[in-house]
């Protein structure tokens, strides 16, 4: 008895596409599909984070961890994390991560020989696969390839270093899960929002004044409303501007006018924004995580083992 | 000194099985399938997509602490289908819904 399909055929609609902001509609589906996405994106979509620092020398004002956890913190391009191996999970250097599979090593050398003082980016740090290196480092050169962009940028600081003081160390970056550390997390904000429809009951409106109308317009908290200025009517300037509060709602009733407007949430479609710290493209990140989602849903798939209680189950009908 | 590592938080100690499921002695039809290492992600679209199918008379999960990293999703169906049918079912349903969107997404 092979059970019919009560699935699900969703649509998505882009609507903005930049390489650290994307933002799309989805719809007829429903908000745990949405929830989910939006959980797996902050939580679960793996990036390449520094995991493992070994300090040579540090003479700086800061102190080993603190200048570990600053390094940790740096988002790196994570194109290839997908594909990589958890340190946990790599058989090629029994559990110790440190293996081209499973890791990539940087290194920091730095010592400052002037009365100025010096700063340690994220540029001076050395990978050993090029591949992988601090966002802001690729972002700049790739700039600087397509037309000399202003390289005066400096790049994401470590530390600061006055005369004498240096700084030496190896880091291991390591592919993480945003769950484990928030550092591995690719999402600077993944948000997502019911697409509201808009009522205006126009007859009760004409019976505003241009005053009232006015006064009606502004008492929503965000730019939903506005008046045409040629024929005074109200009309909708920008739906997702609406958050929900029902502010107008209760303006309207105190107005002595229940009914001027009717707004629903409208519960199979999404409008979603997802911005990205770079690690991956927002676009990546959200076709990662449904890859992640899938994976995870393979996971909890029942055994073969469990086959015999499906068996046992029948034979009890 | 004796924290726990903080990826037993989303890895399946050895040993221990991703799944298992048992019946409901009282009920028939009804059993309830304990996952570990999964929370809300997994437990909400599964019972939402559980939701859709007219042979379940019942699904719901929970999160029976916040430091058992576990779910416990239970199905009670009608005699026409078995838990463990509505479960595999909700399952390649949903996934057949990711890879649709995924294609869409990949025309991009």
């Amino acid at each position: 008895m092979e059970g019919v399909s009560y699935q699900r055929f969703p649509k998505i609609k882009i609507r903005e596409m930049k390489d650290d902001y994307f933002k799309f509609e989805l719809r007829e589906t429903d908000a745990s599909m949405a929830n989910a996405l939006r959980r797996v994106m902050i939580a679960e979509v793996p990036t390449i984070a520094i995991d493992l620092v070994e300090i040579e020398a540090n003479s700086s004002v800061l102190n080993d961890e603190f200048i570990a956890h600053r390094l940790g913190l740096i988002p790196l391009v994570s194109d290839d994390a997908m594909g990589m191996r958890f340190s946990r999970d790599c058989d090629a250097c029994d559990g110790d991560g440190q293996c081209e599979y499973c890791s990539v090593e940087f290194h920091l050398n730095v010592r400052c020989d002037s009365d100025q003082t010096l700063d340690v980016t994220s540029n001076d740090l050395r990978s050993t696969e090029p591949r992988v290196i601090p966002v802001d480092v690729a972002s700049r050169s790739l700039a600087s390839e397509s037309g000399g962009y202003d390289s005066q940028e400096r790049g994401i600081i470590i530390v600061k270093l006055r005369r004498g003081q240096e700084l030496r160390l190896r880091a291991i970056a390591r592919k993480g899960i945003g769950k484990d550390h928030a550092k591995w997390s690719p999402a600077a904000t993944v948000t997502f929002l019911y697409e509201p429809e808009i009522h205006i009951n126009e007859e009760l409106m004409e019976t505003l004044t241009l005053e009232e109308k006015r006064s009606w317009v502004e008492s929503s908290p965000t730019k939903v409303f506005d008046i045409d200025p040629d024929t005074y009517q109200v009309k909708v300037v920008d739906p997702e501007a609406y958050s929900y509060d029902e502010e107008v709602i209760k303006k309207a009733e105190a107005m002595g006018k229940p009914g001027l407007v009717e707004i629903y949430a409208k519960e199979d479609s999404f409008i979603f924004t997802v911005e990205s710290t770079g690690a991956i493209k927002a676009y990546q990140m959200v076709i990662n995580a449904i890859e992640i989602i899938k994976q995870k849903l393979d996971a909890v798939r029942l055994q073969d083992s469990e086959e015999p209680d499906m068996g046992e189950l029948t034979q009890h009908l | 000194m004796n924290a726990p590592d903080r990826y037993e938080r989303f890895v399946v100690p050895e040993g221990t099985k991703k799944v298992s499921s048992e019946r409901d002695t009282k009920i028939v039809n009804a059993a309830s399938f304990t996952i570990e290492r999964e929370d809300h992600t997994v437990g909400n679209i599964l019972r939402m997509q559980l939701h859709r199918d007219p042979n379940v008379l019942f699904a719901g999960y929970k999160l029976p602490h916040p430091l058992q990293y576990k779910i416990i999703v239970r199905i009670h169906t009608t005699s026409q289908s078995s838990p463990t049918q509505a479960y595999t079912q909700a399952i390649d349903d949903l996934d057949r819904e990711l890879d649709l969107l995924k294609r869409s997404l990949e025309v991009f």
